[in-house]
This record gives structure tokens, sequence and C-alpha cells, in this order.
């Protein structure tokens, strides 16, 4: 009788870690990790927490001397748009940014303006953004 | 259990994701209609089932071209790793076959002459379903368990039996919920695809509009020359350029360009040059007022028409056109069926203000699918201010049929074109609209 119980828990666990892992699946944050390659230059964007209001966005330029960059987004769904802030180097190819960027959760176009000795390149990448 | 397999197999394809614009996926194609180098093409690009993996290309024409190269370029816009080939328009065309390493977003750059467009698309690969996983794993675990359940009673040992016949109802049920419960979870977006919200989440539909701009390079085009009209298109609430067109009966944007008269239509497809940026060249023989209409349509949104009208001045060339002839060659030229007269018939023969009127026109064999439809009817009123385009939605077959309701009484323009083996054929004529009996 025992051995019997045993068999219906270890039953109703599967089915829990496997409704768990069903339920999950669709509602984890991950970091976002995005390239885009133009003409000019290479930039890796790095949110280690995505989420809206207050974000640290690092950029990582793998192609081209970018001396500035400034990142600004845009949510085309609601046609929602956010100010320029400007990142600060921090060593060369690698720029940090902290601001407000994605004021709401939804689909945004993060913009990348990298200007340099070989000339100013906008870049974009598209991020699912979730509270 | 051959039943349980199979609605697996029926709720996995359901499950797959519907493919978004711009994306290629196997078995969805990427079809963009460009007017480029003065031919009316259709660029094809097939999906791959793997990266890396084949990208296939062809360029169909839809009028007589010998020899038209068209220049391939296939671009990741993430690591900017760029393959190159050439493809022949035809109407019938080989692939060109062009490697791809990774999914996501690209860029394919066509050229011909001495013009490029540059088209964003998305390359997708399916991924393999955890929930098909979970189904075909639970449903082998409890085959295993049971067999082994059946083996082990067989030789009297209850106990053990019990756990495997107990494991085997447990990979049943998690087979079952899965097929149960998965069509309620989001399916795994493709490998590749853009990043969107989960649907129950998405409450918005319909982006803001697009201003948009339409004008000629030079702003005087002289009758007989070239000149390029620019469509600029402005996204109205953050005024950044608009560069999420879908493709709307496979173009960009579909853009008409009619003289006051009617006598000259084009039915062209702007390349896209730039984001927000289209561009398609042109030429027109006699001098006087154009209306320019274009249609578009942003991605998750409606339809939208911008209108626009420009001047073109100098003398009359020789080879200013007239609606009737014959001009093979020419993009979007209007043309008659060699010597035949073709008149579409009205039902009512006097259409009827706000009453749907039935256009019929006879077509020859081999009508091919143009722009996705059968036949397309494209209607302006008499000053330009109206503007519509209907479609035969049935297969091609000896006639095309529309029905309209033409809005408002009075001399309506009109053009049904069709695509046959080699060429597009235009047929204009005109529709006086009566006012409904008052009452
Ligand atoms: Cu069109």
């Amino acid at each position: 009788m025992i051995k019997r119980w045993h068999a219906v828990a270890a039953a109703a666990l599967v089915i829990a870690a496997v409704a768990l892992y069903v339920v999950s699946r669709s509602t984890a944050a991950e970091p976002v990790n995005l390239t885009t390659t133009g003409s000019r230059y290479t930039a890796t964007v790095l949110i280690a927490d995505p989420a809206p209001g207050q974000v640290t966005v690092e950029i990582k330029v793998s192609k081209g001397d970018a001396d500035t960059v400034a990142l600004s987004a845009v949510m085309a769904e609601m046609g929602h748009s956010t100010p320029e802030i400007s990142a600060t180097m921090r060593e060369p190819g690698r720029f940090v940014a902290v601001g407000e960027l994605f004021p709401m959760s939804g689909v945004w176009e993060l913009s990348i303006r990298l200007d340099g000795p070989a000339g100013e390149e906008q870049l974009a990448v598209k991020t699912l953004i979730t509270e | 259990m051959i039943r349980v397999l199979c609605l697996a197999a029926v709720l996995v394809l359901a499950l797959a994701a519907p493919a978004a614009a711009h994306t290629v996926t196997a078995g969805t194609d990427l079809r963009i209609a460009q007017t480029i180098a003065g031919a009316e093409v259709t660029v094809v690009v097939k999906g791959t089932t793997r990266v890396p993996g084949p990208l296939r290309i062809g360029v169909i024409a839809y009028q007589p071209v010998s020899g038209l190269p068209i220049g391939l370029e296939v671009r990741s816009v993430e690591d900017g790793r760029t393959v190159t080939g050439t493809a022949q328009a035809a109407a019938n065309p080989q692939y060109t076959q062009l490697q791809v390493e990774r999914t996501g977003p690209h860029e394919l750059k066509l050229s011909a002459g001495n013009e490029t467009a540059v088209i964003p698309f998305r390359v997708l690969v399916e991924r393999d379903s955890a929930g098909a996983f979970l189904i075909y794993g639970g449903l082998f675990v409890a085959a295993v368990l049971l067999v082994g359940g059946l083996l082990t009673g067989a030789t009297a040992r209850p106990g053990r039996a019990m756990a495997l016949a107990a494991g085997a109802a447990a990979g049943v049920t998690v087979a079952a919920m899965v097929i149960v419960f998965e069509s309620q979870v989001p399916a795994p977006p493709p490998d590749g695809a853009a990043p969107a919200p989960a649907p129950t989440t998405s409450t918005a539909e319909g982006r803001p509009y697009v201003q948009a701009r339409m004008e000629t390079v030079p702003a005087q085009p002289e009758a007989g020359e070239e000149f390029t009209l620019r469509v600029d298109l402005v996204d109205g609430s953050t005024g950044r350029p608009v560069d999420d067109l879908t493709a709307h009966h496979e173009a960009l944007a579909h853009v008409v360009v009619t003289s006051e008269d009617g006598r000259y239509f084009r039915h062209v497809h702007p390349l896209r040059t730039a984001p927000g940026h289209l561009e398609v060249r042109l030429s027109a023989g006699r001098p006087g007022r154009y209306l320019a209409h274009a249609e578009l349509e942003r991605e998750n949104s409606g339809g939208q028409l911008v209108a626009a009208d420009f001047t073109v001045g100098g003398p009359a060339k020789a080879s200013a056109e007239s609606g009737t002839v014959t001009e093979s060659g020419k993009t979007g030229a209007p043309a008659t069926q060699a010597g035949t007269t073709v008149t579409p018939r009205l039902q009512p023969a006097v259409p009827i203000a706000g009453r749907p009127t039935t256009i019929d026109l006879d077509t020859p064999a081999g009508v091919r699918t143009w722009l996705g439809m059968t036949g397309h009817l494209l209607i302006r009123g008499q000053d330009g201010r109206f503007f519509g385009h209907v479609h035969e939605m049935g297969a091609p077959g000896s006639r095309v049929r529309f029905t309209f309701s033409f809005p408002e009484p009075g001399r309506y323009l009109a053009w049904v074109q069709y695509a046959t083996a080699d060429r597009i054929v235009t047929v204009p004529f005109t529709v006086n609209v009566t006012a409904p009996e008052a009452k």
C-alpha cells in the first residue's frame, strides 16, 4: 500500500514539475545581449536587468573607433520616443549609459548613435521590455 | 495511441508561430514587387530550415526582359557578414542560392542599372517545440514502462509492476497535459524572430499615422525626361522615419501615377533606398498635371493612402503615350490584348452611387497571379480626389470580376490590370455613376 502511495506521489511530482516548466517558460525576463553591425561600427548592447524605468545599458563597440555613443528609444507600436542620453566611455570601446530609456513595457527599438573619426552612424536593435 | 500521436502532430503544426511581415522561414517566402531598371519584377526569397543554410532568391519578371541581371547582396545586420550573387529576372526564374550563417535581421540589397534597393527582412528557423519534446517524451516513457509493467506483472512481482504502471500513467498524463494546455501557452518564437509581446498582453492595435511627402526630383520634370518620384515617410508621433512597412499585397508601397486626363497610367512599386525613403523612376511624354496615389501599410496597422500631384513641363515628346496603345517593356504601361478591343461589362450598366456595381472583363488563357491576386481594378475620381483599389480574389480563369460601390455620382477613370505569361495588361475605361433616385 505504501509503495502504491509512493508511485502516486512521484507521478504528482513529475506533473507539478512539468506544469512549472511550461508556465515559467513564458515569463522569465532575460538579460539583453544584442549585436548590430553597420557600415562603420559594430555595437553590442548589454542590459543586465531590462525593465521599465531606470536602466543601465552597456555598449561595446567592437568595430570602428567610436568616441561618442548616445542612446534613445522608440516604441513604434504606441508612437512613444524617449530623449537621447549620452553614454560615458569607461575604456576604449566600452560605454555605459544610465537613464530612463523604456518608460513602459513593450517592444522598444533602441537607437545607438555612434560618432568617431570614421564618421557618424545610427544603428538600432529591437528588444522586448517587460515588467 | 496512434490517434494520440496524430493529435500531437496536428497540435505541434498548429502551434507554429504565424509568419510576420518581412520574414523568411521554411515554407513562407518573402515576395516583394519592385520597379527596377524600368522593369516590373517580384523578388522572391525562399526560407531555410537551418542555419548555416541556403537562402534561395529568384526574380520573377512580368514583362519581356532579355537578360536583366539583378545584383544580390545579403547582409546580416548583426555581424555584418555579407554574401553576394546575381539573379536573372525571368518569367520562370532560376533561383540563386546564397549561404546564410545565422538567423535574425538581414538586409537584401538589389541592384540593377544604376538603381539600388535595400529590403530589410528576418531569417527565421523553427525551433524544436519544448511541448513536442514533452509529448513524445511522455508517451515514450509511458510505452517503455507499460511494457516493463506487463513483463514484471507476468513474472508475478505486483509491487514493482504497480510502480512501473504508475510511471506509465505519469508519462501519459504529462503528454496529455501538454497536449491540452500547450494550446493556451504561447509557442516559442522561431529562432531569429523579432521581439514581440505575448499575444495576451498586446492590446494596442494600429500604429501612428504616416506623415508622407511625395515629390519629384527634379521638382518639375520635363516631358520625355526620366525623373524620380520620392516618397518620404515620417511617423506622426515620433518624427522618426517610418521603416516598418509590411509587404502589403507583395509590395512596400503601391504607387499609381496618372495624368489628369487619365491617358497616362503607371502602377509601380518604389524601391526602399534608406529607412523611410522610397523611390521610383518614371517618365511622362506629355506636359501637364499628374496625380500620384500611394498605398502602404505599417506593421500591425491598417492600410493608408497618400496622394500628391506634380507638373510635367516642356513640349510634348513624340513618344507621348496614349492610354490604349501597347507599350510592352515600359513599366506598368497600358496595353491591349493583341488585335482585340476588350470592354468591361458593368452591372448595372449605369452604376448608382452607393450601391454595389460588378465589373466583368474577359481575359485570355494563361493569366497568372500578380501581387497576390488574379486581377486588380484601380479607380480614380475624375478630379483625382478619390482613389480605389479592388481585387479579383478568385483563381485565374476566363474572366476577372470586381464588385465596387462608387461612393458618389460623377465620372470615374478606371483601369483593370492582370498579368499574362509575358506582360501586364492594363485595360482603361471610364464609368459614369448616377445619383440614386430621390424619394
Ligand atoms: Cu501595386
